[in-house]
């Protein structure tokens, strides 16, 4: 038990950092490049818990496909951040209620008296056997295939919105048609004209 | 528990390894000669026009929002296909009803022309 609370409290130290640094530094490039670190971490305490399979969907979904989402807006977007800091103490009163107010939320639910060491018994440790992504392939698809299907549902509802927000023609763009200039014929660009031949004049 | 991870532990150290070596062995190694012409931005060979962050074309974000939805219903298959064996035809039908579902979607964009680059 010892080595592994150690690597448990090494996570957790750089967890705690790289949540820490992405809304301290000032670049906002570094500040994606921190939560990334902080998505790593995560997927490392998540493989202790014996979470494995949602520590590869967190490195596979979150870094591989939303980071890469968030670093490219963040890179190439035309934000001046220097406006953005403006007006930062005349916001900071509606900002403390606002984080109070979720605090005192996520207290309620998430409290020791909900979660603490009394209400939840410890989870014991399984085998090497063991396979976190069988047991929840085993209930996903039969006991949770409703919900399960509603995720499909949100997908599909995503995938339209997102077209519908972003799909738009644009008929100033030039572009090249293959078929168009393979089937073309000579007769369709050459045009030979007859004329007689000029007088040399002088 | 923690045992399992060894060869993982292993892989990692060595890939950090391959990665950190020879940039460290360039730095250790290389000559150094820095001067300002070697130090300003450089783009192909002429001065940098303008700055690197710009307006651009959202259909960009199309392509990567499609990708992460794509890439999540990919992450459903996983568990799926390791425990078909023991769910049967009702976990067969559960997931092909979700796949159905998202090809209606994957049809709603080819026939938007949401894939076509114009």
């Amino acid at each position: 038990m010892g080595f592994e609370r150690f690597v448990f409290y090494v996570f957790a130290v750089i967890l705690v950092y790289a949540a820490a640094r992405v809304i301290t530094v000032r670049n906002p490039v570094h500040a994606v490049l921190h939560l990334v670190l902080a998505f790593f971490t995560c997927a490392g305490l998540w493989l202790l818990l014996e979470a494995e399979f949602l520590a590869i969907t967190l490195v596979l979904v979150y870094v591989g496909a939303v980071m890469v989402l968030f670093l490219f807006v963040v890179m190439m977007l035309d934000i001046n951040v220097s406006p953005l800091r403006e007006g930062f103490v005349k916001y900071l009163p509606m900002g403390f209620v606002v984080a109070l107010l979720i605090f005192a939320e996520m207290f309620m639910v998430l409290g020791v008296k909900n979660f603490g060491a009394q209400a939840v018994a410890i989870p014991e440790r399984h085998g090497a056997d063991y396979s976190n992504t069988r047991e929840i392939g085993n209930v996903l698809y039969t006991d949770y295939v409703y919900p399960f299907e509603i995720a499909s549902v949100i997908l599909l509802v995503a995938i339209i919105a997102a077209i519908a927000l972003t799909m738009r023609r644009r008929p100033d763009t030039r572009s090249q048609d293959p078929v168009a200039q393979v089937a073309v014929r000579r007769e369709d660009r050459v045009r030979l004209v007859k004329m007689k031949t000029e007088e040399k004049s002088g | 528990m923690l045992e399992n991870y060894l060869p993982i532990m292993i892989f990692i150290a060595i890939g950090i390894a391959i990665g950190v070596l020879p940039v460290l062995a360039g730095f250790v190694l290389g000559p150094r000669k820095p001067d300002s012409e070697k130090l300003s931005p450089y783009e192909c060979g002429f001065e940098a026009f303008e700055d690197s962050r710009m307006r651009f074309d959202v259909r960009y974000y199309l392509v990567a929002i499609l990708f992460i939805i794509f890439d999540l219903e990919i992450a459903f298959l996983f568990p799926w296909a390791i425990v078909l064996d023991s769910i049967g035809m009702f976990g067969f039908i559960a997931m092909m009803i979700f796949l159905g579902i998202l090809v209606i979607g994957f049809i709603y964009e080819w026939k938007k022309g949401a894939l076509e680059w114009e």
